[in-house]
């Protein structure tokens, strides 16, 4: 009788660390789980090329990638920005061919663009006549209708206004084109 | 003895086609190599605050060796652009000592058959001493450059 309690008991203590064992190996592999997780989260955030916060932020969408020397469509924007965007792409040597004419191209950029002039405030306070500058353009692809690059830029004191903006976005997008 | 030699045809043929269709890829996305020839027909479109009166000027200034002429039909080259000018304010006058306007200034050379843009400039002064008419000669002086740059 004493040696069937002890065998019961035995049993027990045996089911008892088994269990504990198993729980602590699920929670470490949940653990696990839930690291893997956050670096495959993290991964994919660095995939998208953040740019210095005074120049703002660009995304490329699913990685996608420009052939060198695309036909590219320059829309019209608010006060003829997309001239700037055009001398932006020849001064920073971005490898695209620009097309006046939209059917002729593969690629489209479109976007919208704000400048401010430096208010007297500005000038007696912060003394400078720098202005406000805002553009915030997209790519996309004319065939598929898929947007495949986004860029905006904002500065406060922009040196040489809309010039520094359509270089900015230039610049950018050189990243996205494959030379 | 001939199925080895239908063989070999195959592959040569499939080899061939690889390599020219490899060339016809590359050739679709060749750089443009095109620049503006001297003497070529240029069209100067209608700019914002009449800025194509002072391009105009500027480029018969700067002695670019361009022909200007007075429709589109006649020019193998279309320059368009954007512009704007701001007038010193009172603000600027009194903290700055500052008389000078504002200019800002882009300007776009397309080839009008191809549809091509071929050369594009901006300029951009903070104090400009004589206005719209230093922007549009800065213009010229680089258009000037471009094509004397072959």
């Amino acid at each position: 009788m004493q040696s069937k309690t002890r065998f019961v008991s035995l049993l027990l203590i045996a089911l008892v660390v088994s269990f504990a064992t198993y729980s602590a190996q699920a929670s470490q592999a949940e653990d696990k789980s839930a690291q893997d997780q956050s670096k495959a989260e993290a991964k994919a955030a660095s995939d998208i090329k953040s740019a210095p916060s005074d120049e703002g932020q660009l995304a490329t969408v699913n990685n996608a990638k420009i052939p060198a020397y695309a036909k590219v469509y320059v829309a019209p924007m608010p006060g003829g920005f997309e001239n700037y965007i055009i001398a932006g792409l020849r001064n920073k040597k971005v490898p695209l061919t620009v097309m006046v004419d939209r059917s002729k191209a593969e690629y489209e950029i479109s976007g919208v663009s704000e400048s401010e002039k430096a208010g007297w405030a500005k000038m007696l306070f912060i003394g400078s006549q720098q202005s406000n500058e805002q553009a915030s353009i997209k790519v996309s692809d004319l065939k598929t209708g898929a947007i495949i690059f986004g860029y905006s830029v904002h500065k406060g004191n922009s040196v040489r206004g809309r010039q520094s903006a359509g270089e900015a976005c230039a610049k950018h997008l050189k990243q996205v084109v494959i030379d | 003895m001939s199925y080895r030699r239908s063989a070999a045809g195959i592959v040569i043929t499939l080899m061939i086609i690889a390599v020219f269709g490899a060339q016809a890829k590359d050739a679709k996305n060749a750089p443009p190599s095109e620049k503006i020839p001297s003497g070529a027909k240029v069209f100067v479109a209608p700019i914002a605050d009449g800025f194509d009166t002072f391009v105009k000027d500027a480029i018969a200034k700067k002695k670019v060796p361009v022909e200007l002429v007075a429709t589109r039909d006649q020019a193998d080259y279309e320059i368009t652009g954007a512009a704007e000018s701001q007038k010193a304010g009172a603000a600027k006058k009194i903290i700055f000592g500052n008389w000078h306007s504002r200019e800002e200034a882009s300007i776009t050379v397309s080839n009008i058959k191809s549809g091509e843009v071929v050369w594009a400039y901006s300029v951009h002064e903070e104090a400009s001493t004589h206005g719209k008419r230093s922007s549009a000669e800065a213009c010229a002086k680089h258009l000037k450059e471009a094509i004397e740059s072959k």
